[in-house]
Order: structure tokens, then sequence, then C-alpha cells
């Protein structure tokens, strides 16, 4: 259980847990944030990602508001788009009350105009902090849940992996998310249980400073073209918040050779080299690539780590964002104050120990 | 990895966006005079596409086109002067004047032709890219279509003989969010046309229409894989047409100021300029020069188009069959 681990308990202890309003609120809100161009990006073709549908992001945001409405939640607020998704919310709000089912929470969309971007998950984000909301369910990839927490760094997120490379969010049955978020969102289980606070790496290019959740890439790409790293030996240098050896993604790298924990004070760093030592990483799905490594070592939070590539392009959590300039002088530093994120296991165990899930409390989901 | 983009990569990038640009402009102002005969559909604001995929393609690769083929003739090397010769009728014109905008057509560069027909470059590249792979060389097919032929049967037929024959053909739909006059989100049964890609069993991926660098990557790699046995690759590019469907169409099914904003925000050219000098891989004066070069260019085609000779009634009996 994750609360088990002394260096999250201290964690906990050292830092300020966001301000969620303990006593009954007049209604319980929760914003969802779900990107529809998650997952369709360049590497369905230069790797073997898959395409996340439409429809079932849809589905997994039903799948959410048959628990949030059972366990009370009052109001759900939705970020809008154009490619079908909250169309296909709609409809099923109206089957579902049509057919006089247990009800779900009143949806509400943000009222905003859509900018077909990743400003889209942004704006959406603020919207719902200011509605209230006591927590956002995003379902991204990490680039997605890189944007929602830059937007708003206190809201506490519950994660759902609808993206290419899943090592932020968890891949989980939304249904069993939903149920931790309502526990949370209706105060059955109290923040300092139900919230974990995640790492982050911050990027300072210039007058420009940028947030990465899982790691910062830096490439020899001089631009940012269509955003993903595919190739290996375009790498030159890595950050690393954390680097587990069984994820996918860029922060494998790492993980072969200098592994760092989700809850270790320390992240990590890698530069590479063609006729360095070889490793083998899964840098996509589908895609074990070789990668020469020349050096690799930990970070210590606070301290600035110095790009020292002079031209390429940086990518956030796997998606190019920065094009690097001579003489730009950028810097990584690690903070461990990053994120607060729905820790659902320990919600749950916390719930079922003080009985929010039995007796009359609530009724079982019926979905 | 697709291929790094240097200097003169980038001009020419630029050289040909910008010739795009500034040949529908012009095509765009001058047909409000209505001294140019037919229809015209123009190609303002999708530069980057055409510019983006062509430039991985040799003499040798074929492209099928659509109504909206002027980006993609002048991106695949048919020549500026005669396609203004072209869509003013003019015996001078890359097809003689016969054809107009809707039917240019080149192939000694590899431009099977713009198509009148929406949906009928898919079956016109299947025919490409078989004799490609039976001939056994490496040369490729691109397909441009839009989001209206994305509902034909003519593509779903082709993308899946594309698979079953594991042809070199590449599927790009031009999503401009509009077929004619009714929005995709209307017409477009799923939500993105990349998705249909599985269905098909070929990877489909989605690029912003407007960035030319993510559109060339993206194209690089399909094209890569493409020539190297890979099989058929469906690319969706979000992108938006500056004009109406036709020049003449008054646009009531657009929001107001949908253009302006897009030509402000998102434009290729734009973007382009910004990006290129910004990281001191260009200069604004050379862009400047590309501007000055091609302007004279197209003032150039539009004065030859207007004093060359119309073809004669004695051309009507030439041209009509080819022999084989």
């Amino acid at each position: 259980m994750h609360l088990a681990h002394p260096v999250r308990q201290a964690m906990h202890r050292n830092r300020e847990l966001p301000a969620v309003p303990s006593a009954a609120p007049s209604e319980f809100v929760v914003g969802i944030v779900a990107n529809p161009a998650s997952g369709r990006d360049i590497r369905r073709l230069t790797a073997k990602a898959s395409v996340f549908p439409t429809a079932e992001k849809a589905n997994m945001i039903q799948r959410l508001l048959g628990p949030l409405g059972q366990l009370g939640v009052d109001r759900v607020l939705m970020m809008p788009d154009a490619t079908g998704i909250s169309a296909g919310v709609i409809r099923a709000v109206r089957t579902h009350h049509a057919q006089k089912l247990p009800p779900w929470p009143r949806l509400d969309f943000v009222d905003m105009a859509l900018e077909d971007g990743a400003e889209d998950s942004a704006t959406a984000a603020r919207a719902m902090a200011a509605a209230g909301a006591r927590l956002i369910v995003v379902l991204g990839g990490d680039g997605t849940h890189r944007v929602v927490a830059g937007a708003v760094p206190e809201m506490p997120l519950a994660t759902l992996s609808t993206g290419t490379n899943n090592v932020f969010p968890d891949l989980r049955e939304a249904t069993v998310t939903g149920l931790a978020v309502g526990v949370f969102a209706t105060g059955r289980v109290a923040p300092e249980r139900a919230l974990k606070r995640n790492k982050c790496l911050y990027v300072q290019v210039g007058g420009r400073r940028e947030l990465a959740l899982v790691d910062v890439c830096v490439t020899r790409m001089a631009h940012v073209g269509a955003r993903a790293v595919w190739a290996g030996d375009t790498i030159t240098e890595l950050f690393v918040a954390f680097a587990e050896p069984d994820a996918i993604g860029l922060s494998s790298i790492a993980a072969m050779v200098a592994p760092v924990g989700r809850d270790e004070p320390c992240g990590a760093y890698v530069r590479c080299a063609g006729d360095g030592r070889s490793v083998w990483a899964p840098i996509a799905p589908g895609l074990v690539s070789r990668v020469g490594v020349a050096e690799a070592g930990r970070m210590q939070p606070a301290v600035n780590y110095v790009v020292t590539t002079r031209r390429g392009s940086i990518a956030l959590d796997g998606e190019r964002e920065i094009e690097l300039l001579d003489g730009d002088g950028a810097e990584v530093r690690l903070s461990l104050d990053g994120p607060w994120t729905l820790d659902v296991g320990a919600t749950l165990g916390e719930a079922v120990r003080c009985g929010a899930l039995g007796g009359d409390a609530v009724r079982p989901p019926d979905l | 990895m697709s291929e790094t983009l240097n200097r003169e990569s980038l001009l020419e990038a630029y050289r040909t966006m910008r010739t795009i640009r500034e040949f529908e402009e012009r095509v765009h102002n001058d047909f409000a005079t209505g001294e140019i005969p037919g229809f015209v559909h123009l190609y303002a604001g999708e530069e980057a596409s055409a510019t983006g995929v062509c430039m991985h393609l040799t003499g040798d690769d074929y492209i099928a086109s659509t109504h909206r083929g002027h980006g993609h003739c002048i991106a695949k090397g048919v020549d500026p002067v005669g396609m203004m010769a072209e869509i003013w009728g003019k015996a001078t014109g890359t097809c003689k004047g016969k054809g107009g905008s809707m039917h240019i057509a080149d192939l000694a560069v590899g431009m099977l032709g713009a198509n009148g027909i929406v949906g009928g470059g898919g079956p016109l590249i299947c025919g490409t890219t078989l004799a490609a792979k039976i001939r056994g060389d490496r040369t490729v097919g691109v397909c441009f279509f839009g989001d209206g032929a994305s509902n034909q049967g003519t593509i779903f037929e082709a993308m899946n003989l594309a698979t079953v024959w594991n042809l070199p053909a590449i599927f790009v739909a031009e999503n401009n969010g509009y077929a004619e006059t009714t929005s995709s989100t209307w017409s477009v049964a799923c939500d993105n046309i990349a998705d249909r890609a599985s269905a098909f069993g070929m990877p489909g991926v989605i690029v912003d229409g407007f960035d030319f660098f993510a559109v060339h990557e993206a194209a690089g790699e399909a094209i890569r894989r493409a020539r190297d046995g890979g099989g058929p690759t469906l690319i969706e590019m979000k992108l938006s047409r500056y004009y109406g469907h036709f020049e003449g169409d008054q646009q009531t099914y657009r929001a107001d100021g949908e253009v302006q904003k897009l030509r402000e925000t998102k434009d290729c050219l734009l973007q382009f300029r910004k990006r290129v000098t910004a990281n001191g891989e260009i200069t604004g004066e050379q862009l400047d020069a590309i501007d000055a070069e091609v302007g004279a260019l197209i003032d150039g085609s539009v004065a030859k188009a207007k004093a060359d000779p119309k073809p004669s009634a004695a051309d009507l009996m030439t041209d009509v069959y080819v022999s084989y």
C-alpha cells in the first residue's frame, strides 16, 4: 500500500495538502478532461501503437458517471470537444435518464471556445477549478496530464490512461477509479489518506519555463515536427523524475541504467553517446531501441542540471515542444512538489476500513 | 527517422508553399473579373500538406489529386506558367487549354491529374502502385482526397486493395472541415478519418496540416515505409481552406471570422517564417526575396496567359483518343 511507504509518509508530512473543503459543501463537483487527440500520433506509423477510439473514451466517462452518481457527486463538469466524446456522453445520459436507472450526476460542459489544441485541456481545467471542482479526472496520456497539471498545479487529479506511452496515468478500469473519486469528492476519505504528491521536472529555456511529469528528452531533431520521439539514435540527453524498469516510453532508457522509483526523492539523468554502453529500451509500443549511454546518475531535487546539447529539440513527456537554439542555456530541475494524484488503491482501502462503501451508506453501482 | 531538413530544403519548402499561395490568391482575384472560364476550387490555406508530402517524392512517383488540385500540381513539379494558361483556357496550357482547373495533368512529372470525380484518385493510385510492385522498383503513389471523398466507396475499395496487395500507396486525407458546404462533423460518421485505417489493416495518423514540419515528418515516415515494402498508410491532415468550395461560394455555413482567425494564428507560411527565422536557419530577407521572385513569376504567368492564343476549332478533334 502506497501510504505505508516511509518516503511517501515523509513527503505527506512535509508538504501542505491541497485546500479541499472538509465541511459538506453545497454541491460536490468533479471535473473530467478527456483529450480527444490522445492515442493518435505518429507512433501508430513509426511504432506499433494502437488507436484509442473516441467511443471508448466516451464509454469510460459513462463508467465514471455510474459510481459518481451512486456515491452522491452532484455535478460533473466536462470539457467539450468536437470529435464525438461529448456527443457520445450526451447520448448516453439521455438514454440513461429514459431508462430511469440510478441517477448520474448532473452533467454540464465548460462554456469555452475550442482551439483544437492542448490549450483546450488547460482552459477547461482552470474553469473547473474556478467552478469548485474537488478533483479533475484526466483521460489522456502523459502529455495530457502534463498540460492539466501545469494549468491547475494544486488540483488533485485522478489519472486514466488513454494515450500512447502510459507512465504517469493509471492503466485502470474507469469504474474503479470512479468509485475512488466518489469517496474522495464526497469527503468520505480525507485528502491525507487519498492523495499522493508526485515529482516533476521543470525545464527553463531562456525565459520559457515548462513542466514535465515523467521525462525531459533532448534530441538532435531540430524541429518540433510530428512531436513524438521514436528513434533512439537521435536522443542526446534524458532527465527523468522516475524511471521504472517495467515502464514504456523514453524513461525506460534511464530505467536500464539508473532506475528510480516513483516514490524516491530523486530523479535521474542520462547522457547518450553512439560509442557508449548500449542498452535496449522499449521507447514506444512495439519499438525496442538500442541507445548508447555515456553517463548516467541521480538528479537531486532543486538542483539545476545543464542541458549540454547546443541545437535540437526538447521533448516533454515524449512530445517535442521546444526548439533548442544555440546559446539558449537550457536547464532542468527536479521538484518534489509536483501534482497531487488520487491513489485509487489507498483511497478504496481506506473507504473499506471506515465502512464508506458498506451498509446502507451507498448501494453498489448498477451500471 | 525522416531526413533532416537542411537550409536548401527549407528554402525549397517555402518557395513551393509561397508559389501555391500566390498562384491561388491571383486566381481568386482574377476569377472575380469574369475572364477565367469554368470553375476553380482554391487550395489556399492547405499548402503545407501538398508541399510536405511531395518533397519526399521523385519524378517517378505518382500522385492523384482532387478537384482542389492546384497545390498538388505545383508541389509535384507542374509548371505554374503552363497551369495558369490552362486555367485561362489557352492553347499553351498544361493540357492545351482543354482541361481547365479541374483536369490539370502532367504525366511527365508523375501528376495523374486533378479530378472532378470525388474519390476518383484512389483506384488510380492502386493502379500505379500495383505497376510499381510488379516492376519491382521503389516508386510510390500518393492519393490526395478530402473529407467528402473519405465517405466514397472508391476510397474504401482502394484502401482495401492497397492492403490486400500490400501496395506502396499513401492515402492523404486533407480534412478541411467541409465537403462542399457540409461540415465534416455532420457527414463523416467516425470522428477522425484516420480512425478508419485500422479497418483496412493499415496505420492511420493525424497530423496538423498547417504545420509543414509535422506534415514533412509524418509523410516521410509513411513514404519510407511504402518504399521499403511496408505497405500503405493513411494520413489525415487537419487543415482548412481559406476560400469557398468554389469561387463564388458565399460560405454562409462558416462562422464569422473563422478564416481570419486561421490566417492570423495557424497559417502555414506564417508559422514557417516565424520558426525558421527565430532559430536562425533562414533570414527574413531570404524569405522576402523568394516572395518577390514568386510574385514576379505569377505576374508573368498571368500576363502570358492573357496574351496567349485560345485553342483553335481544329483542336477540338485532337487529343480525343489515345493509342497505347
